[in-house]
């Protein structure tokens, strides 16, 4: 007998890569980087949904997770898979499909964060903040990411904006300046940059295995009222 | 409409578990899933110091967060109310388990599962022209087997129901209201003055 | 839809529940798939036909996979906790062959060994539960003869015990209980009932606090009982005796006599009688009884007689006199509320608040109609619960309990306490009938001898409750309610005056397991070990068959034929409305090789050459019916169907006139006639007798315990003296929690060491149930705190650095066990609670709880066995974390 009442480390390596593979799409269409960071985004996005298969009790049902996008914002997030994939794909042999592709992972990213928010029975989740956290986290670890690729002004500049985004939806501050002061520093010693995007990606997982993992406690129950036992 | 709950009167309960063992047997749950259950909780500081005993489960909340969440529509609402899991839809993502504010679900082996109102026991009974809530044999096992009489089952939406009747005569509330799931077990905690 | 199969679960004294087993057919055999309540029964039980926790373990027990299948014998002969026994499986045959060769060679030699103890020796634990599973062999153990039932398993230590002999002295109680329907204010001192009561108890108190009664519950710590309750008081343990006391003195001293049922004082009640100057009342010269006086509260000269202990004249002529009532207010003068705060850590003020509640809740002078007679209507109660009715204080807390009644008129009338069963006055079923007009006009009492001629010096079994303990009385139930610890400990020693304790040369075991649930476990093992050949009824292995020379399976729960009464009036809550029979039948085939335990007492029987007697015992009624027009054959022997199918025809008969065969019962499960409501009071028929409830002087005990002195002194037997000192007519306030502290120190304890006070309390889904060893049980009980480790006070638990779940060492000087912490507020920073018994090694999964009990920890010793011969639940501890 398996008994499972949460989500384990399989479920948070959807919300990692899957993060991160999407926000390396939209840098990828936005900074024009070669195919091989499409291939990486495409990827990652694999291995999360991979990972997320294997949690899955019966995987062989997979494809029932289309069944209900009119509110499950998990089926949602399947047909945003699909498209990446698709435009994600499609890129390799047309590149005017990249923008569409970005828009997918945008979408895919959203329903993510979107999906952590739906959970109403873990407070640590289901703030109206997690969508912003998500999303700027992913935004952050994609940009990071795409370092490795470009380390064009440009780059680092929506590197940098990420970062901060990421830092107000995380009251992250600390990490922050660390992971700006290698962009700074990218200008006098070579590859401090793509670190400082290593960084972000690292701080980033880290904190999504945490919330998925750790932080997942239930709501609990608080009672409004004691009960009167006989007389008062 | 029908609406089917629970009411559970905080003063009678006693916390003896009769409801999560008749549960357990009658639904032949494995170890360490009970659908319902009950809990044994304090509140205040020694010597100033109450202890409260709390029978929990599925709620069949009005707006399931389940049922939204559910990828796969294995989670549905019945008209009367009670939310049903179609064990041959679910593909088993938990993601239900982790939206639901009462941790009422349980995975096992690749499912969800949880109270389910005994809606087989509801439904044959209602087939024999039985009324649930009042004949034994169309009522949860677990309300049947509350020693304590804390546990009552009924039609919410019949204002001569059992339930009605005790939800007009006493003061009562739901838990975890503020996240408007509409839960559909209501506890007793006073009489009205 | 499956058949469901109408049986009833006794596994606890608080029983029997009516439930129905589910069955489907597989594979050509039933299977028992789901128990349900027998709402057959909801018109006639007293909680609807409803069924506790406990009952549903029973489908996992009929198919436990460590269950013992067929008989088995021990291959290695040496005996002791860390010896395999070697149980082999062996025949029906082989095995009660080697059981009737020894009992065989003992009936040949002489049923009583060279000390006058009988060879034979059974004990049965369960408050005396396992009799509704034993089928026919109670007419086999009336056909042996003399048998030592009094190696203890629990009594003593772990029941009502001063409430057992001295409730039934007062007003027929051998369990009270407040009239539950009917009482608005009940002070509850340490009663458990949600846990103990069973789902009557639960059922009626839940149905109490609906209509409003108000529950004080006075316990060190918050159980569920005091969960469920009004008001919680922590109250210091072993101290309630200090608390009733100061609620007596509240209400002799500083509410006025108008708040009290003068009334019943004076004329139902033994407060009028003149007490002279050496404390025995004053007798009129030309008949000896005593002298009333004119009014309750009066000191009057009169020509007397004052006789005490055996028959010894103290005074003659004109003698003055107080009337015990008088005595009594003078006796309770120093006890006031602030007296006891000190001592109970119980706030004056809400000791007064709660007698002045009490007091006005108790509605005097008004009546009641019920079923058409009119009653004294006085809706207070007073419940104790175990380790407050044990040991040392347990007399003073049932006194003072008695006369809280007494002195508002709440004795055995509606609203107030209730005794709801007899075991040592007979006939056993029928209280009103053991209502008998005894000397001084009060109900008579079959103490054992005191006199010069008449006491026993000779003891018939090991306890020697009978040379002892002349409350005990001397019925079926009296060997069991002696210092059943005494059979155990003078194993090692006999102390002078009492023949040399022997072993028993055969133990007969069923469902009983005092390797655990007696006190002292550790040592009691060990002379365990020396026991020659032990015959263990076994369900599965366990820590005390784990000594046995031969395991017996008997047929389970769901699986074998019994017919009970039921109703009536019995233990605690479990006084009906009505009375008939139960039949438990088997829902399923035995499994394994098990047998029903009617088979195996007729097998026993005729290997034995008993049968005829055996017969004849069961044509008596030993089986709870006398056979009458459908008597057995003594001559031959029947099956279990057979014997049943009688019983069950003679019960009918009584029942109805009707006499319907077993078939009749299995389809309808049980069957009952009315039992009148004011059948549940004595008071009226203490009333149309003519007859006083002693309360509040107890001359007579004061003369017993003077004249058990003498004998006692006249063999030069001295170590029984401190006990001797509980006879008391008017018994005063002892530092009782020193006794603990005493034993401590003389254990080589510092008290400064050992600052914890270890409790236990029962557990609704474990209490008596023998059920320990079901998973289902356990996962459920999980649910409530404590049934993991040990309960500690959060405050205390973190000045000492203890968190929770984290591992804990509980010691005294001589014994150590490890529990987790379980930190709560609902504890006395001084106490320690570990529920239940538990600390197996032996039973199947229950070994594997990592939960021990506070019986390996708690000191078996004289010092601490009071005059009844009990103990308490109690012990002094450190705690530390582990190490």
């Amino acid at each position: 007998m398996s008994l499972q009442t949460n989500w384990d480390a399989r479920a948070a390596l959807n919300f990692m890569c899957g993060g991160a593979g999407a926000g390396l799409m939209i840098a990828s269409a936005v900074l024009g980087l070669p195919d091989a960071s499409i291939a990486l985004a495409l990827a990652l996005i694999a291995c999360g949904l991979g990972a997320v298969w294997l949690e899955l009790g019966k995987p062989l049902r997979a494809l029932h997770v289309f069944f209900n996008p009119f509110t499950s914002w998990m089926a949602r997030e399947s047909f945003a898979a699909v498209l990446v994939f698709a435009l994600g794909i499609g890129t390799f042999f047309m590149r005017e499909l990249l923008p569409g592709a970005a828009l997918a992972a945008a979408l895919f990213l959203y329903c993510q964060a979107r999906m952590l928010q739906g959970a109403t029975g873990i407070p640590a989740w289901r703030t109206p903040g997690s969508v912003a956290r998500l999303v700027s986290t992913g935004l952050a670890e994609g940009m990071g990411l795409a370092l490795v690729f470009s380390a064009s002004p440009l780059a680092l500049s929506l590197f940098a904006l990420a970062v901060i985004a990421r830092a107000f939806a995380n009251s992250e501050w600390f990490m922050t300046l660390a992971i700006l002061a290698l962009v700074a520093l990218g200008a006098f010693v070579p590859y401090a940059a793509a670190v400082g995007g290593l960084v972000a990606l690292a701080a980033g997982w880290h904190m999504k295995f945490t919330l998925v993992t750790r932080a997942s406690h239930k709501q609990g129950f608080a009672l409004p009222r004691l009960p009167v036992r006989g007389t008062r | 409409m029908t609406k089917w709950a629970i009411v559970a009167d905080l003063r009678r309960c006693v916390g003896c578990q009769t409801c999560t063992a008749a549960c357990k047997l009658a639904n032949g749950t494995p170890p360490g899933v009970q659908w319902r259950r009950v809990l044994d909780l304090e509140a205040g500081e020694y010597p100033n110091v109450k202890r409260a005993f709390v029978p929990v489960g599925c709620m069949h909340c009005d707006d399931p967060p389940c049922m939204h969440v559910c990828p796969s529509t294995a989670t549905r609402k019945r008209p009367d109310g009670i939310v049903t899991i179609d064990p041959d839809l679910c593909i088993g993502c938990a993601y239900c388990a982790v939206a639901c504010p009462y941790d009422a679900r349980f995975k096992v082996d690749g499912v969800a599962t949880k109270c389910t109102f005994c809606v087989e026991r509801i439904d044959a009974g209602l087939a024999k022209g039985q009324k649930p809530g009042v004949d034994p044999e169309a009522t949860p096992v677990c309300v049947n087997s509350c020693i304590a009489g804390a546990l009552h089952f009924g039609d919410a939406e019949d204002p001569g129901s059992n339930i009605s009747q005790l939800l007009a005569e006493h003061r009562h509330f739901r838990l975890n209201e503020e996240l408007g799931t509409g839960p559909n077990i209501h506890y007793l905690w006073d009489r009205l003055p | 839809m499956n058949p469901r199969v109408a049986t009833y679960c006794y596994q606890c004294v608080a029983g029997p529940d009516l439930l129905t087993v589910e069955v489907s057919e597989k594979g050509g055999s039933r299977v028992a798939c789901n128990i349900e309540p027998n709402f057959a029964a909801a018109e006639i039980h007293p909680a609807g036909g409803k069924v506790c926790v406990k009952a549903y373990g029973l489908v996992q027990k009929a198919y436990h996979p460590d269950r013992v299948l067929t008989p088995m014998k021990r291959t290695n002969p040496r005996k002791g906790h860390d010896e395999d026994p070697g149980f082999v499986p062996i025949s029906w045959d082989e095995a009660l062959g080697m059981v009737a060769s020894k009992l065989n060679d003992i009936r040949a030699r002489g049923l009583l060994d060279e000390s006058g103890y009988p060879r034979v020796a059974a004990s049965f634990g369960g408050g005396g539960t396992p009799q509704f599973y034993m089928g026919s062999f109670p007419a086999f153990l009336a056909a042996w003869g003399p048998i030592d039932m009094g190696f203890g398993s629990g009594q003593g230590v772990k029941c009502y015990h001063s409430e057992h002999l001295y409730g039934e002295l007062w007003h027929r109680g051998f369990t009270v209980s407040p009239d539950t329907p009917l009482t608005n204010y009940l002070i509850s001192c340490g009663a458990n009932v949600e846990a103990s009561g069973g789902v009557a108890g639960v059922k009626r108190h839940a149905d109490a606090r609906s209509r409003g009664m108000k529950r004080v519950q006075v316990e060190p710590h918050l159980s569920v009982t005091g969960a469920c309750s009004a008001e919680w008081v922590p109250i210091k343990p072993k101290t309630d005796a200090a608390f009733l006391y100061a609620l007596i003195h509240v209400m002799l001293h500083e509410e006025p006599r108008s708040k009290l049922d003068v009334e019943f004082l004076y004329r139902h009640t033994s407060s009028p009688y003149l007490v002279g100057s050496h404390g025995y009342y004053l007798r009129d010269p030309s008949h000896a009884q005593p002298i009333i006086a004119a009014s309750l509260e009066a000191r009057e000269e009169q020509l007397a007689l004052e006789i005490g202990a055996d028959g010894e004249v103290l005074g003659e002529g004109r003698l003055s006199g107080a009337t015990a009532f008088s005595k009594l207010v003078e006796h309770m003068r120093p006890y006031t509320p602030e007296w006891a705060q000190a001592i109970c850590d119980v706030p004056a003020g809400t000791i007064r608040r709660i007698a002045r509640e009490y007091v006005d809740a108790a509605c005097i002078g008004r009546t009641i109609e019920i079923e058409g007679k009119t009653l004294p209507y006085r809706p207070v109660a007073v419940s104790l619960g175990k380790t407050v009715t044990n040991g040392w204080g347990g007399y003073e807390c049932c006194w003072a309990r008695t006369l809280l009644a007494a002195l508002v008129g709440a004795l055995e009338v509606p609203g107030g306490i209730l005794g709801t069963t007899v075991r040592l006055n007979r006939p056993m079923s029928e209280r009103h009938k053991s209502v008998r007009a005894g000397p001084d006009g009060l109900m008579a009492y079959p103490f054992n001898p005191t006199g010069r001629e008449t006491w026993s010096a000779q003891p018939n079994i090991r306890n020697a409750y009978r040379t002892m303990v002349p409350l005990a009385a001397d019925g079926p139930w009296s060997q069991a309610l002696g210092p059943t610890h005494f059979s155990w400990m003078f194993l090692d020693g006999t102390p002078p005056g009492l023949p040399r304790v022997t072993l028993p040369e055969v133990w007969i075991l069923y469902r009983t397991n005092p390797a655990i649930s007696f006190w002292d476990t550790a040592k009691l093992e060990e002379r365990m070990a020396r026991f020659p050949f032990v015959v263990a009824f076994a369900f599965t292995r366990d820590e005390t068959n784990h000594y046995a020379d031969v395991l017996l399976p008997d047929a389970g729960d769901l699986e074998s034929l019994q017919l009970i009464r039921i109703g009536g009036s019995k233990y605690i809550e479990q006084f009906w409305d009505h009375e008939g029979f139960a039949l438990r039948q088997p829902a399923i085939a035995p499994r394994g090789e098990s047998r029903d335990f009617t088979d195996i007492a007729t097998d026993l029987a005729g290997r034995t050459g008993l049968l005829d007697k055996y017969n004849a015992a069961i044509n008596k009624g030993t089986l709870g019916v006398p056979l009458k027009d459908f008597a057995l054959d003594a001559s031959r022997p029947y099956g279990a169907a057979q014997i049943w199918d009688a019983v069950c025809k003679a019960a009918s008969t009584e029942l109805s006139g009707e006499a319907h065969g077993l078939d009749w019962w299995k389809e309808k499960g049980f069957a009952t006639k009315p039992f009148p409501r004011t059948a549940w009071y004595l008071f009226p028929t203490l009333e149309q007798k003519g007859l006083r409830f002693e309360m509040p002087y107890q001359e007579r005990l004061a003369r017993i315990g003077a004249e058990l002195k003498a004998r006692l002194h006249e063999k030069d037997m001295h170590w029984w003296d401190k006990q001797l000192t509980e006879y008391q007519a008017l018994p005063a306030w002892k530092d009782f929690p020193q006794e603990w502290i005493d034993h401590l120190v003389s254990a080589g304890g510092k008290e400064a060491d050992y600052p914890f006070w270890l409790l236990t309390s029962r557990s609704m889904q474990y209490a008596w149930g023998g059920n320990v060893g079901m998973q289902l049980i356990k996962e459920v009980a999980d649910n409530i705190a404590g049934h993991r480790g040990v309960i500690i006070n959060t405050g205390r638990a973190r000045s000492l650095g203890i968190a929770e779940d984290q591992w804990v060492d509980i010691a005294t000087p001589q014994h150590n066990v490890r529990a987790r912490a379980v930190l709560r507020e609902g504890i006395r920073p001084d106490t320690l609670l570990l529920l239940g018994q538990f600390g197996h090694w032996a039973t199947p999964v229950a070994k594997d709880f990592g939960m021990p009990s506070m019986n390996s920890l708690v000191p078996m010793s004289l010092a601490l066995t009071d005059a009844t011969g009990s103990g308490a639940d109690l012990v002094r501890v450190s705690l530390r974390k582990a190490a």
